[in-house]
């Protein structure tokens, strides 16, 4: 009886971390509009990575002279 | 019943009033931007001068928040029966997008001005000494949740690392893409945390997995979550929501 609480437990365990594995994870649909009510009329999810990348590009400078500056040190 | 411990602070203001600050202040900053506009003869249909006045306002506004914030003073904390349950999920895509990080390779990069920049894996951070709080999560959105999180207290892993805690800022980049930063004084604060637990059990991929910055001192988009990397520099590096307009500081 225990061997069969615990087969049927382990199978609901393999099943829900099936479950809420299958759940989350789904690629991101950059094209469809944001979620929350932050957005402003018009912005899709793949805005954010399009903005992390221009940051990138405009921080990428500073960061160079500080990191050279950080490294006479 | 909750634990009063030192002043007033963001947590003990209502979403309603926190909106009808924002929206106050937005007014405050039109007015403004009007009297402005007559004084220099701007073209108030030139989007890009107006965003960059605004962003100047706002800027402006970010200091004086800078000035007026007490590192002593601290946000509440609740008993473990006050945590809401479930706690919401929030981000700008939906629940099934969360995106999953490997924590068997996952590895946090350190950049700028930092002394030890040496990558740290999961085991690495869950070795350092934690700590738990449970306080208000207040979304700029208007709602707001008590949650319990654990990890470590920020100011001592920068001071592990050797940060330039006389730099300006603490910027970090996310998997899911998103971007925020911080000031100094708010990531010395002693509730400022670097968690990697949620209700005592690692921290779930909705919630940050494998690492979210907690900040009971600032409305919940200023809390970053699957963090992968940090860097601490004196160069203005702004947040994905702030660079659209909404304010950088929030927080009390």
């Amino acid at each position: 009886m225990k061997s069969l609480r615990a087969c049927v437990a382990t199978v609901l365990f393999v099943a829900g971390s099936g479950l809420y594995a299958a759940e989350i994870g789904k690629p991101m649909k950059m094209d469809e509009p944001m979620h929350g009510e932050m957005k402003k009329k018009g912005m899709k999810k793949g805005d954010v990575k399009k903005a992390a990348e221009r940051k990138g590009q405009e921080m990428k400078p500073a960061m160079e002279k500080e990191r050279a500056g950080g490294a006479k040190k | 019943m909750k634990k009063r411990t030192m002043e007033t602070s963001l947590a003990d203001y209502s979403p309603r009033l926190i909106r009808s600050i924002e929206r106050r202040l937005f007014l405050r900053q039109g007015l403004s931007l009007g009297a402005l506009a007559l004084l220099a003869g701007c073209e108030l249909t030139d989007d890009e001068g107006v965003q960059r006045l605004l962003m100047a306002m706002s800027r402006w506004n970010d200091r004086a928040q800078g000035w007026l914030f007490n590192p002593n003073r601290l946000a509440p904390e609740y008993p473990e029966s006050a945590i809401t349950k479930p706690f919401p999920f929030n981000a700008f895509y939906s629940e099934e997008e969360v995106t999953l990080v490997d924590g068997k390779d996952y590895k946090l990069e350190l950049e700028g001005l930092i002394r030890e920049k040496k990558p740290w894996t999961l085991p690495e951070l869950y070795g350092l000494p934690q700590t738990s709080q449970i306080t208000r999560h207040i979304c700029v959105e208007g709602w707001s949740a008590i949650g319990k999180w654990s990890g470590v207290r920020f100011s001592d892993f920068l001071a592990r690392v050797g940060a330039d805690t006389s730099a300006k800022y603490i910027g970090f980049t996310c998997a899911d893409d998103y971007y925020a930063s911080i000031d100094m004084a708010t990531a010395l604060h002693p509730q400022t945390l670097l968690t990697f637990r949620f209700a005592d059990q690692v921290l779930p991929p909705k919630y940050g997995f494998p690492m979210k910055l907690r900040i009971p001192t600032k409305l919940g988009f200023k809390n970053p979550k699957h963090i992968m990397s940090m860097f601490v520099t004196n160069e203005f590096p702004g947040g994905y929501w702030e660079d659209q307009g909404y304010n950088w500081f929030s927080g009390s």
